[in-house]
């Protein structure tokens, strides 16, 4: 473990490695720069805090939990519960994006792009809006279970986490899976229909087999999201505890920061090992699909039997969908939604004139600010990743995705040790305090750094799984032609995973807008936030200046989506890859 | 030629990546002198941990600018995490003062050496239940425990509201009562610690009435103001919670909530203002915490829809508050109830949680 946190002692030794190389083809010294680079990035916005706060876990107090949390009954049950609700969560998150994806590029039906867009909403959940939104529809005082159906729902707990979690989350799976179906090359499902395979058994033997690497990411990234997630939990989670809420709760009602380092380090454990499945398994199932050679249309389904059921789940998630943003579009305009349904304009106002207008301003240029460094940054990784780097692959890989896999809250604290005091050794500087009030920026350059070590994780596995299907071929052709890999990253590699590097930029704009619990430990009074003023008004009762908050979160989340994919997919934009180079 | 400037076009997003760390590093000479002065040096400023609601935040930051002139910021925490950020940034401190939140915050922030012994010349008006014993925090406010009702659910169940902790037991009240969970919330371990008060510190007849009210408890709610927020969207009948939360919450829309107190005697909590060690304007830090502790200072609350009880005895106290004369109120000691709470939080995880309702 302590080896796999640890970038500095790997990153040398990784330019090292390939530094032989560059040597051999004799000038690809761009490509130790970018390594160089991107392993001293990972290691400044992941590695250092994790480092920092992790070293309190071997405390003698986190030491104890560590230890005792499979012989204790209480901490096993909460390490249980954790594992339970993860492998749910990814396997019906999975299944459901599948569909969608599928639905959606290979059925033929009216509405695609009004389904497209559904599937897109969840991206932006704001913290406690759907786990709000599903106690006022589904609660025991529920407006559809108690007011419609009369009947006394109870929505906390794991039930009520599996909806909140997979509406929150499938739409990664989806994006992924879109991209991916869209790159299937048509021949070969030709080939087999031509061999007199029905679309079923087409299906099941050609195309699934074709995107195992692709679920097996979702299935990852899915796991660890929602493990590692703290809103849903802490609202709806009753006494059905998780580990990132146990840690939570450790810091914030035990004041014990090693308990919840401990508990954190824990957390690590499942992800980690969920990880290292799909590496060192699936990974040598990849099949390339991109060849580069010249490839067919599509034919759409028509056929009953698959349309008829893709259709009526696809209807299905996308009613749910509808039916929670609506909730949190007309919680705004009310009191207390289902409680005192007065109609009031308050809440809009509260948040667009008053305190929420500034922190709606911050938390959007800050952001937009750390969307494109996490999205290309993603790519990058991806790509050094799948095609450049041998041993250390898997190491950067994983510090990559630490961000994500550990909770919120144990980051920001060790944002706010690792950052707010100057690295100063020998008599110099060498690195300036970012993080808290007194730091240069009032401490937003903190809050970017933090934004990207959260979104980067969802941009470099969709660059990954694009990756695999890609044969290498195209890569050498580039490379033998003369380009160095900088050249063919830019030309070749950056244009075949467009798809994935628009998911890995709506992802990071949409988590960026989205982080709650690190931001909590790091915002100060020049930065407001807009999701710890979410918080703040969720805890005073205020439920309609909340959703009002969420509400317009949403807009601004989906108009900068809106405008992202214009812009990416503009044919001017396109043309790059046309562009004889 | 062309390779090079293709890998230079190439590298320019990762230049940009590494831009915030690649200047940092250039500023490495004129940082380390600025760094001693800091963003909030002169005497002109303070810097706040502030734990309640928003707008008292701003209330009393743009109130206390207007009495001295000192430009006062804020950031907005929970007591919890708010003593979990003034430990991680010890080193270099960036509050002047940590105000509000229940003292065992406080207590827990003295233990880590995180705040420091500071008495105000104003807090001689403050009745000494309400302050620390050896000078570390000073009360500004307090809040009283109580049962927060649904009458709506109520009239449907036929109980009346609650007015004692044996009330609770009613069978008719089965999985519709809600409190947190006392190792999350400072509020629930209030009502643990209260329960072993009134039983003589009798742990074994705690337990057992914990382990009774466990059977009507729907579930053990992480923040300790959830169960009002429960009890008014009728998600139980009961929320036990402290009274002010109640008031909050019914002034917000949740007009069916009723606010009931224990006869048997109820426990409270004591929203406390501490100096932060090593901060950066200490001198203005003080004249905060001196200010806090008047009726100037205590008398905002109400305005901005805080009904915590002033603990200075010239302030306002309104319609909306408790009125601790007509509650009993067990006698509460902060630093015994923070003593015990590590083995009573233990035995309640392990004996009354897992317990089937």
């Amino acid at each position: 473990m302590a080896t796999l946190l640890a970038p500095p002692a790997g990153a040398p030794e990784s330019g090292a490695a390939l530094a032989r190389r560059p040597l051999r083809s004799g000038r690809d010294l761009t490509l130790v720069a970018i390594v160089t680079t991107v392993s001293l990035v990972l290691f400044v916005i992941v590695g250092l805090p994790l480092i920092r706060i992790f070293a309190v876990a071997f405390a003698p107090e986190g030491w104890e939990i560590v230890t005792s949390m499979l012989t204790n009954p209480v901490n096993r049950r909460v390490l249980v519960n954790t594992v339970q609700l993860g492998v749910i969560v990814a396997l019906i998150g999975t299944a459901i994006g599948f569909v969608l994806a599928y639905t959606q590029v290979r059925v033929r039906f009216r509405g695609k792009r009004v389904l497209h867009l559904l599937a897109l909403v969840p991206i932006v959940t704001p913290p406690f809006a759907l786990a709000t939104a599903t106690i006022s529809l589904f609660g025991r005082n529920g407006i559809i279970t108690n007011g419609l159906l009369g009947i006394q729902g109870d929505v906390y707990g794991l039930k009520g986490l599996t909806l909140v979690l997979v509406i929150s989350f499938f739409p990664v799976a989806y994006m992924n899976f879109k991209g991916m179906l869209e790159s299937l090359d048509p021949s070969l499902d030709e080939a087999a229909a031509n061999l007199g395979a029905s679309k079923l058994r087409t299906f099941l033997t050609v195309t699934l087999p074709m995107l195992v690497p692709g679920i097996a990411g979702s299935v990852l990234l899915l796991f660890v999201e929602s493990i590692s997630d703290l809103g849903n939990p802490l609202v709806l989670g009753g006494d059905y505890t998780v580990l990132a809420s146990r840690a939570y709760i450790a810091i914030t009602g035990e004041y014990s920061v090693p308990a919840g380092a401990a508990y954190s380090l824990v957390l690590l454990v499942p992800a980690l090992s969920v990880f290292l499945v799909q590496r060192y398994w699936v990974g040598k199932k990849n099949v390339v699909t991109v060849t580069g050679k010249p490839s067919g249309t599509i034919d759409l389904i028509t056929a009953p039997s698959l349309r008829i059921p893709a259709l009526v789940i696809s209807g299905l998630v996308a009613a749910t969908v509808v039916l929670l943003y609506l909730t949190v579009f007309v919680g705004g305009f009310v009191r207390i939604l289902g409680v005192n349904n007065e109609f009031t304009l308050r809440n809009y106002q509260f948040v667009l004139a008053g305190i929420g207008s500034d922190a709606m301003f911050t938390t959007t240029t800050l952001a937009l600010v750390a969307t494109p460094i996490a999205g290309l940054l993603g790519m990058v990784i991806a790509w050094l990743v799948v095609r450049k780097l041998k041993r250390f692959a898997g190491l950067m890989d994983f510090v990559g995705m630490l961000g994500l896999a550990v909770p919120g809250t144990v980051i920001g604290i060790g944002y706010a040790i690792a950052f707010n005091t100057p690295w100063i050794a020998g008599g110099r500087q060498w690195f300036p305090a970012v993080a808290g009030g007194s730091a240069m920026l009032g401490g937003a350059a903190a809050i970017v750094m933090v934004f990207v070590a959260r979104s980067l994780p969802s941009g470099q596995r969709s660059g990954i799984a694009a990756l695999g299907q890609i044969s290498p071929a195209i890569d050498e052709a580039s490379t033998s032609l003369g380009a160095s890999s900088a050249t063919t990253f830019r030309k070749v590699t950056l244009p075949l995973i467009r798809p994935a590097l628009l998911a890995g930029l709506t992802y990071a704009f949409a988590r960026s807008m989205t982080t709650l619990s690190p931001i909590i430990f790091i915002t100060t009074p020049q930065t407001k936030i807009m999701t710890s003023q979410i918080l703040a008004e969720v805890d005073a009762g205020r439920f309609g200046n909340a959703f009002a908050y969420c509400a317009i979160l949403i807009v601004i989340v989906l108009g900068v989506i809106g405008l992202l994919n214009l812009a990416l997919l503009h044919p001017s934009l396109r043309g790059i890859q046309r562009r004889p180079s | 030629m062309r390779h090079r400037r293709l890998a230079a076009l190439a590298a320019l997003p990762l230049g940009s990546a590494l831009a915030l760390s690649a200047c940092a590093v250039d500023q490495a000479a004129p940082g380390a002198s600025s760094g001693a002065s800091g963003g909030a040096a002169g005497s002109g400023t303070v810097v706040i941990a502030c734990t309640p609601q928003e707008e008292q935040c701003q209330a009393m930051a743009a109130a206390f600018t207007k009495a001295t002139g000192i430009k006062t910021s804020y950031v907005r925490l929970s007591s919890g995490e708010a003593v979990a950020r003034l430990g991680a940034g010890k080193s270099k401190p960036e509050f002047d003062v940590l105000y509000g939140g229940p003292s065992d915050g406080h207590v827990a922030a003295a233990k880590s050496e995180l705040i420091e012994k500071y008495v105000s010349p104003n807090a001689a008006k403050i009745p000494d239940k309400y302050k620390a014993a050896d000078g570390t925090w000073t009360g500004t406010y307090v809040g009283a425990l109580g049962f927060c009702s649904n009458t709506d659910v109520l009239k449907k169940l036929g109980v009346e509201a609650p007015t004692s902790w044996q009330a609770l037991l009613d069978p008719k009240l089965a999985k519709n009562v809600a409190i947190a969970h006392p190792s999350t919330s400072g509020t629930s371990y209030t009502a643990v610690w209260t329960q072993m008060l009134l039983n003589g510190k009798d742990e074994a007849k705690t337990f057992d009435y914990l382990k009774k009210l466990h059977s009507n408890v729907l579930q053990y709610s992480k923040s300790g103001s959830a169960p009002g927020q429960m009890a008014g969207r009728g998600e139980v009948a009961v929320g036990i919670v402290f009274s002010h939360d109640c008031v909050k919450y019914q002034k917000e829309g949740f007009t069916m909530l009723k606010n009931t107190f224990p006869a048997e005697g109820t426990g409270y909590e004591i929203g406390a203002v501490s100096l932060v060690k090593g901060g950066p304007n200490p001198a203005n830090g003080k004249k905060f915490i001196d200010w806090t502790l008047t009726a100037d200072h205590q008398n905002i609350g109400p305005t901005v829809g805080s009904f915590q009880i002033p603990t200075n005895p010239e302030a306002k106290v309104t319609e909306d508050m408790v009125k601790l004369d007509q509650v009993k109120l067990v006698d509460y000691s902060s630093d015994e109830a923070g003593a015990a709470k590590k083995s009573l939080t233990a035995r309640f995880d392990a004996e009354i949680a897992p317990q089937p309702k």
